[in-house]
This record gives structure tokens, sequence and C-alpha cells, in this order.
């Protein structure tokens, strides 16, 4: 692993030296190939976080990407990208289709594409990956929780989207709707949760369908817009039921009662200075254990970011990030596990301060280095970048954190 | 003799040149290929933002950018209201979300020129004294929201031959009035030399647009340069 680790930054390094986007002809039709990779490094001063052994120092912290698209004619495009990563116990270096679109744009105001899609949600989602794109090293995780990605990054489905100048100078607005299957990795943080409880998920997805308005105001550089997205999702495997162990191994299933999502944000960018903020609310009403048990979970998450670029170089950032979950359980699991309303508890919460700095070596090629100052853990029933298996001393309230990244593109 | 009868011109330049507060250092230029003369401002930055690959009058276009340089960052203001960085973002997004392509970036007028002159479609921008060769110039109308009419005919304006011979040159916004039935009947100065200003209104005042169901107005920004 360690050997790997070393492979990637070398590769990083000399990628960002010589990275060039490539370019071909096929059947007299320009044919584009990009990629990017970014490493990095976690230390934390008490706590492993993101299913790494981040109080040791850990680098199992990689992925990278690489697409090829053509624009077959003046309205229709088509291109896919692989994607890859490694975070901890998360991704584990198992390859997946990231997007695989066919798009038709009849008009600026009227475009469908189709196949598996990036999920429009809030300002970052479909972006979350890509590191070189972002002041923060790790973006709000309150929000854009990387842990949990594979939950919102893509549906196999279609969407339909454009965009629509408004009259008398009101600016543009930018819509997209979208129905289709996710489909999550069992590498993923959900999966990695359930198996404190010996339960081997095989499958996990289901139902993903919604919305995204934004609108471009008059006022230069200020967008403001919504989202929302509605689930159905199913989890299907094996566990030993923890109500009666002796049973031995037996399928195991649960579905969604309710699973929806409301996002709210708002970005203004004007010339070396860039604020976001977000508010999302995430409310998953779960059957869990085969039917009999319910649980209910209530992720409020909040955050406002700033970002100043101080030379061409080096850009600063600064972000406060608000994360609390709230649970109720039902059926026969509510007697293992007791209903938690209090988020002032460090298990229901994570206030994370942030700040950044960034370092762009040359177009292609930035280094950055962030500090993050937490309070809470947030272990509850629906996980945040902490789990239990990798704390198995029992987590503590506060936990500060280094992370060195870099990453190139091309 | 005559350097002295050129003299009250530069000096002219010299005192009135300096009041074209509207007017860019840039040219926008098109392969022959694109039968537009003239596009509005908001095409022009539909074209560069990929949210179209096609003009009104059907004709196929991709954008050309500069990698650097006075005209790009005039260009990046004036037209598509955003910093080099904002624009690789956005285009970084479009290459990785799947959404879109990297557009041509060449590093010099002369590369921008050549790859517009032979790329079908391609429409690019230089600063304005860079000579051309194998493009057209188009014209970047700034129509208003009750202006939004086409350019049926258009007259290219006389670069004075005085000011072409000291490559003096620049861009000349004129705010233009123009009646239901098309014709241009009133044009203020926004901005420019004014001695190109006069052979600027002098050909707008011949040109026609589509008929319309009031009056209306249109702010259209013309280059003078070499080899116009």
């Amino acid at each position: 692993m360690r050997r790997r680790i070393v492979h990637l930054a070398v590769f990083c390094f000399c990628a960002g030296l010589t990275a060039h986007a490539q370019e071909f002809k096929l059947f007299d039709r320009a044919v584009q190939v990009h990629g990017f990779a970014s490493q990095g490094f976690i230390y934390t001063n008490q706590n492993n976080w993101l299913t790494m052994h981040t109080s040791q120092g850990s680098g199992a912290f990689t992925d990278f990407g690489a697409n090829v698209s053509m624009q077959v004619t003046d309205k229709f495009r088509i291109g896919t990208q692989v994607y890859d990563r490694n975070l901890g116990n998360l991704g584990e270096w198992h390859p997946s289709v990231d997007w695989a679109i066919a798009d038709y744009k009849f008009k600026p105001w009227f475009g469908i594409r189709g196949g598996k899609v990036k999920t429009v949600l809030g300002l970052y989602n479909d972006t979350q990956d890509l590191d070189f794109l972002h002041t923060f090293a790790l973006l709000p995780q309150s929000v854009y929780p990387t842990d949990l990605r594979e939950t919102t990054i893509a549906h196999m489905g279609g969407d339909i989207y454009g965009k629509v100048a408004l009259p008398h100078h009101l600016g543009d607005v930018s819509y997209t709707a979208y129905a289709g299957h996710r489909s999550d990795s069992i590498y993923s943080g959900y999966p990695y949760l359930l198996s404190q409880y010996a339960v081997q998920i095989s499958s996990y997805g289901g139902l993903q369908y919604g919305g995204d308005l934004r609108w471009n105001t008059p006022l230069r550089g200020l967008l403001i817009g919504a989202s929302r997205m509605n689930e159905d999702i199913t989890g299907k495997g094996s566990a030993v039921s923890p109500f009666n162990p002796n049973a031995g191994v037996a399928p195991y299933y649960e579905s969604s009662k309710a699973d929806w999502t409301n996002q709210f944000y708002g970005e203004y960018a004007r010339g070396k200075w860039r604020l976001d903020a977000e508010y999302r609310r995430y409310l998953r009403d779960q059957i869990i254990w085969n039917g009999t048990s319910e649980a209910e979970g209530d992720v409020r998450g909040w955050y406002f970011s700033a970002a100043y670029r101080l030379t061409k170089r080096l850009e600063i950032g600064t972000y406060y990030s608000h994360y609390s979950l709230t649970t109720a359980f039902g059926g026969a699991f509510a007697a293992f596990s007791p209903n938690q309303t209090d988020t002032s508890l460090p298990g229901n919460h994570i206030y994370d301060k942030a700040i950044t700095g960034r370092f762009d070596l040359n177009r292609f090629w930035n280094v950055k280095i962030e500090g993050h100052f937490m309070d809470g853990y947030a272990d509850n029933a629906y996980p945040d970048g902490f789990y239990p298996q990798v704390n198995p001393q029992g987590l503590k309230p506060h936990t500060n954190a280094l992370v060195l990244k870099t990453s190139v593109n091309f | 003799m005559k350097k002295l009868r050129i003299l009250p011109l530069v000096a002219a330049f010299a005192i009135f040149g300096s009041i074209h507060t509207l007017a860019s250092d840039l040219k926008v230029i098109a392969n022959p290929s694109v039968k537009a003369d003239a596009i509005s401002a908001s095409e022009l930055r539909s074209v560069f933002l990929e949210e179209t690959r096609s003009l009104s009058d059907g004709s196929h276009v991709e954008p050309v950018l500069s990698k650097s340089g006075v005209a790009h960052q005039a260009f990046l203001k004036q037209y598509l209201g955003k910093n080099d960085d904002g624009l690789q973002n956005f285009y970084r997004t479009l290459v990785f979300t799947g959404t879109g392509a990297m557009p041509k970036v060449l590093g010099s007028d002369v590369d921008v020129i050549h790859y517009v002159a032979k790329t079908r479609g391609a429409i690019g921008y230089v600063s304005i004294d860079a000579p051309l060769e194998g493009v057209k110039i188009l014209m970047i109308v700034q129509a208003r929201p009750n202006a939004e009419r086409k350019l049926v005919t258009h007259v290219d304006p006389e670069y004075p031959e005085t000011l072409q011979r000291l490559q003096i040159g620049g861009t000349v916004c004129l705010m233009l009035t123009i009646s239901p039935k098309g014709s241009v009947d009133g044009v203020s100065l926004l901005g420019g030399n004014p001695i190109l200003a006069e052979s600027a209104i002098r050909a707008v005042k011949q040109w026609i647009y589509a008929p319309g169901p009031s009056r209306a107005t249109a702010e259209v920004c013309i280059p003078f340069g070499n080899k116009r």
C-alpha cells in the first residue's frame, strides 16, 4: 500500500509537470481525453477520521479519473468517465463508471441527457471529487460528506435541463430535472457502517429523482438556488440478527419509508473573493432488519465559506461547517439503540472550523494545506466521517486535523 | 509638407482618443464560413460559455480562446463577466461532469488568427492591432431589451487612409435609434476616436434592420485596425 501511495505521488509530480489534454480525430470529429488525480495525507491529534488511521497519519486518500468525450454534432455529444478511489476502508481501488452520457441540446433552454449522469444537488455535489476546482482540500462535510459520496453522486437515468434568460435584466435561470436509479458501491460509507453490526451489504440503491433551480441574479456574481431530491432505496445482503444471534447468517434487507433532501444555496463571486453558503436537510426514514424495525434520521447541515485569492498562485480560505443529527428508532431495534434527540451531545453533532491555503504551482497542479478544528463526532445511526470500527477505543469529543493534498488535472 | 497635414489628425487623436470609455482593445474574428457579420453580445457569450454551437442563422460555431494578454482580459471582462480562474474552472466543470468540452486555447494572436482562418465555424478574439488574414471581423451588437432586431443590410465603415497609414486604430461605440421600418434614425457616440467615429456614423446610417413593432435602440461597437 505504501509503495502504491509513493507511486501515485510520483505520478502526481510528473503529471503536474507534463500534463496535457489529448485530442484526436475520429470520423472527422474531435475526441478529447482528460484526466485528474489527487493524493492526500491526514493527521489527527485524536480519533480516526474518514475510515483512515489518521491518528498515526494516513495517506490512504487517493483518487483519480479519466474521461473521453466527443461532440458528434452541434447538438449531440457523448462521453464517459472512469473514477477510482481509495479512502481508508472505502473505495478500495474498485473503479467505477463515474458518468457515461449521451446529451442532446435542442436549444440553450432545453436539452436532454441520458445514461449515468452526475446528480445536480446544491453548488458542488456533481464536482465534489474534482479537487482542483475547489479552494478546500475537503469540502464542508456537513453538506458534502466524502465518505457518503455514492449516496448522491450520480444516477442511471435521464435529465432535462436548460437555461432561460429573464426579461427586464433580471439575469437567467438554469434548471435541471432528473430521474433514475442510484446504485451505491458496496465499498462506500453506509455499507461500511453496517458492517459493525455484522451486516454484509451486497446491493444498495434505488429510485432517485428531483430537480434543481438556480438563478444568476442581476447582481453580478450572485447566484442563488434550491435543490430537491427524493429517493426510494433498498439494501440487500446478509446479517447475523441481533434479535436471534444463534440463528446464524440470514438474508437481510432494508428499504425506504421516506427519503428526501432539500438544499438551499447561494454563492457570491466577485474579483478575488468567493463566498458560499449552503443548507441541507436530509430526512431518512428506513425500515431496517427485514421489516422488524424502523430508523428515522434527520440530518441538518450548513456551512459558510470565504475564499480570497492573495496572488496569482496563492489562495486562502476558511469555513464553518455545522452538522447535527437526530434519530428515532421503532420496532425491535429500539431496544438496542435509544433515540437521540439532543444535538448538543458530541455523538449527535460535528462543528468544524477549517482554514486552508491553496498554492497553484501551475494551471494543472496545486498543493493544499488545511487545518480542521472539530467539536463532536456524530457517530449516531448515520455516518459523517467518524466510524466505530476504526475507533474501537471510543471517540473523544474534539478532533484537530491537518490535511495535505495535491492534485493534478489535464 | 505632407507630415504637417497629418499633424492635426495626430493631435486630434491625442486629444480625443482618450474619451473612448466603452471601446475595447480587441477585435472579434471569425472563420469566413460564419455567415453573420454581426452578432449580439449575449449570443457571443452563449458561444463562449458553450450554451450553443450554432448561431441563429444556423452557422456552426466553436470558440477559440487566447491564453493571456490584454485582449484576453478585456474579452473576459466585457463579454463573459468572468476572470481567468473562473473561466478555467467553468470549462473544467463542463469537461469533468460530461456537459461540455475544453475549447481551443492558443498562445498568441498569430496562432488564434491562423487557427480561426483554417477552422470552420471558429470564433476568436485578438488585439486591435493584430494584422488579419483569412478571417472576418464580427461586429458585436449590444442589443437593448427592446431591440432584438436583426441587422439586414450592413455597410462597412471606411477606415481613413491617413489613420491606416499611421496604424492608428481603435473601437467606436455608438447608440443607434432604429425606426419601426428598420432604418437607423439616430446615432449618438458612446465612445471612441472622433475621426473614426465620423466614418462609423456615416456607415451605420446606411444600415437597415428588420422591421419591428416600435422604435428600438441598439449599441454597436465597431473595431478599426490593420487590414480590416
